[in-house]
């Protein structure tokens, strides 16, 4: 017997309709209010990033396959792939940088995403344990880093590693080190881009920190007590407990940092304008001298390309976690 | 409701105050701050008092202003009224400029012209800068007992007596900005060594850095000096380390005698031989999107009138261009640099004639090669890789 829609249970059994059509229609047409209160909700957020995000990128990426003469293809990042500026491989085998903006970008990735992440996660640990007054002191100095705007990060670095003002030539040239480590290290080629690195691991440790901080409260206590119960060392606890816990909040401030690594600017520009002789230069600093010196928006646009494509798949995989969380 | 009205009145009032304050008031963009830009600030009050017109001078590099610039033109604004500038890039975007021909028609101009595009003044030179040579103290030559030398050896052998003075780091300090301290040196070397000739063949491209005669330049003479020069340090900080008597010698442009706390005890000497030395205009331009077009070049016209300029040259730290300003107007140290520039050819600044990416380049590559002489075959390659094509 089929009952008339009039005689359908009403609240529980609306959704339970064995006539198909009506159902999907209702179910669509309260699908499009929420699609329409969604897009009301976003619609501001959507046209500023359209505006300012969206459309930039899609210009950048159409300017990149252009230069002065018409249409390039992909002309340009080949002509990039064979500036010396860009890569320079024989003289990274052989002799001290300048190795080109892309391989100092590697190097600095290298050596600065292992030690903040690592160092982060290791001050987060060790303030964790300790109940003392100097701890919120010491947290406060670190993670000062992340507040200072990096243009000011840039000057600190500069004057960090002068000659006559500098703590580390001053204390090394004290141990009797030979110059450049004695001298201003931003003014020689060999300790240049060290120099930026080591002192954009100082900038960037507090944001690993802070991050690991928080990851390290919603570990459960209770698996650290049954730890001990057994016997776990606190090397053991660590390795067993709280790193596989944290890899989550690790792996993200992991990706984050690649992503700062790779569009680097500030610092490079102010401490040393990517010299002596190009041997700090990064992409996004020779991105502005194509862009702002040379007045070549084609150039300027294809290294723009370039860092975002190396930083799609982090990106990619960030967006995807994100999604299926 | 009542309350509403009030608000709203007090807005009104204050939009309309704030509106009419705005659209009288110049924004003046130029490069100097601190000290260095007391002179011109005198002048720019000057200017208020005479005319009512209100300013405000902001300070940007011609560096931070190049990055700005291009995109607000694009969309038809300028971020200040009158703008100090590089002349080559004022050349380059000319377009945007408006004619100053009119403000400037009874200016009667020494060492520098006005930039004028397709028949249209688009940059004036305001005041000149002379980069005339090493500095010393003159306290500091008497209590050692040395004098400015005469020829190369006795230069060189003046930087050996100089480094063996007891707290001496190097006779001779290296000031760093982004580098043109280091290229102001370096011209000075190429001029007195290579000849106004090789300089102008450098600037117009018709002579290779690679050539044998820059080479020798380079050989010959910067690298020995760079035996008793200081690594690049930031050029304020050289400054007040060489007049502590760190350093013996300092290579500056003239703006040194208003930065220096006792401009008398200054001494200058050019590198032995040399004809000539290097200079250029602190080149302005008004904007056509000015907001206050009239205004500014009423101020343009100021500027570069007798009073104004008389003005600037009793600040000291530049000589003017006007060719009617009496020397008695200036502080005796300009004074004493004009006497001491007798003789001497003024030719452009190399790296502010020919400017762009290559500018860049020449002041990062001799960053490298104060401190790594060994690199001059690379260093001399990039410069003429870098060289404008065309």
């Amino acid at each position: 017997m089929r009952s008339s829609p009039r005689a359908e249970p009403r609240g529980k059994g609306e959704g339970k309709s064995r006539r198909g059509l009506p159902l999907l229609f209702w179910r669509s047409s309260r699908r499009r209010e929420e699609w329409v209160a969604a897009l009301g909700f976003l619609a501001i957020g959507l046209v500023l990033i359209g505006f300012f995000v969206i459309w930039p990128s899609i210009r950048t990426l159409w300017f990149s396959l252009f230069d002065a003469e018409g249409f390039a293809g992909v002309r340009n990042f080949a002509r990039l792939f064979g500036d010396r500026e860009i890569v320079d491989l024989v003289r990274f085998l052989r002799r001290e940088p300048p190795w080109g903006a892309l391989l100092h970008n590697l190097v600095w990735i290298v050596i600065h995403l292992p030690f903040t992440v690592g160092l982060g996660l290791i001050l987060a640990v060790v303030f964790s344990k300790i109940r003392s007054w100097w701890v919120g002191i010491a947290r406060g100095a670190i993670y000062l880093g992340i507040v200072t705007p990096l243009i000011v990060g840039g000057v600190i670095i500069r004057f960090l590693f002068d000659k006559h003002a500098g703590m580390a030539p001053q204390i090394l040239g004290a141990l009797g080190a030979p110059v450049p480590w004695s001298a201003g290290w931003t003014a020689y080629p060999e300790t240049a881009l060290l120099a930026l690195v080591i002192g954009s691991i100082w900038l960037w440790t507090g944001f690993s920190m802070v991050l690991h901080s928080a990851g390290l409260s919603t570990i459960d206590r209770e698996l650290y007590e049954a730890a001990q119960i057994d016997g776990a060392s606190e090397l053991a606890q660590f390795r067993y407990i709280t790193l596989p816990l944290l890899r989550p909040v690790t792996l993200v401030v992991a990706a984050m940092t690649f992503l700062w690594e790779l569009k680097i600017f500030d610092i490079v520009y102010v401490a040393t304008m990517g010299g002596p002789g190009g041997a700090s230069n990064v992409l996004a600093l020779e991105m502005y001298f194509s862009a702002f010196r040379e007045l070549d928006p084609y150039r300027a646009s294809a290294i723009a390309t370039l860092i975002t494509l190396f930083s799609l798949p982090v990106g990619y995989w960030f967006a995807r976690r994100r999604l299926r969380r | 409701m009542r309350s509403w009205w009030r608000v709203l009145g007090v807005v009104l009032g204050v939009s309309v105050l704030f509106v009419g304050a705005w659209a009288e008031k110049l924004v003046v963009i130029g490069p100097w701050s601190g000290a260095e830009a007391d002179p011109f600030v005198a002048v720019l009050d000057a200017f208020k008092a005479k005319t009512g017109i209100d300013y405000e001078y902001r300070t940007m590099r011609a560096e931070d202003l190049s990055k700005v610039l291009p995109a607000q033109f694009g969309a038809g604004m300028a971020p200040g009224d009158v703008i100090f500038m590089w002349g080559w890039w004022i050349a380059k975007f000319a377009d945007h400029m408006a004619d100053l021909s009119d403000v400037i028609a009874d200016v009667p101009f020494a060492y520098v012209s006005p930039l004028v595009v397709d028949g249209r003044t688009v940059g004036v030179p305001y005041v000149v800068f002379v980069k005339p040579g090493f500095w010393y103290r003159k306290s500091f030559f008497a209590e050692h007992g040395l004098k400015p030398p005469t020829s190369w050896p006795d230069f060189i052998s003046l930087l050996k007596r100089i480094k063996a003075i007891p707290g001496i780091e190097d006779a001779a300090a290296s000031g760093d900005g982004v580098g043109w301290p280091l290229s102001d040196t370096t011209e000075h070397f190429i001029l007195a060594y290579g000849g106004v000739n090789t300089f102008l063949g450098l600037i117009d491209g018709t002579i290779k850095w690679e050539s044998p005669e820059v080479r020798a330049v380079f050989e010959n003479y910067l690298i020995p000096y760079l035996d008793y020069a200081s690594e690049p340090i930031e050029w304020t900080s050289a400054l007040d380390l060489w007049w502590e008597g760190k350093y013996g010698i300092y290579f500056m442009g003239n703006w040194i005698t208003g930065m220096v706390d006792d401009p008398s005890d200054l001494g200058v000497f050019a590198l032995p031989g040399a004809k000539a030395v290097t200079g250029g205009p602190d080149i302005f331009f008004v904007p056509k999107y000015s907001k206050n077009l009239e205004a500014a070049k009423k101020l343009a016209a100021f500027l570069m009138s007798k009073e104004g300029q008389e003005l600037r040259a009793a600040g000291g730290g530049k000589l003017v261009v006007r060719a009617d300003v009496s020397p008695t107007a200036y502080p005796p140290a300009e004074r004493a640099l004009m006497k001491a520039l007798e003789g001497f050819t003024l030719v452009s600044d190399m790296d502010d004639t020919i400017g762009g990416e290559w500018q860049a380049a020449f002041w990062d590559q001799l960053k490298l090669l104060w401190v790594k002489p060994g690199a001059l075959d690379d260093v001399l390659r990039v410069l003429d890789e870098k060289f404008p094509k065309g």
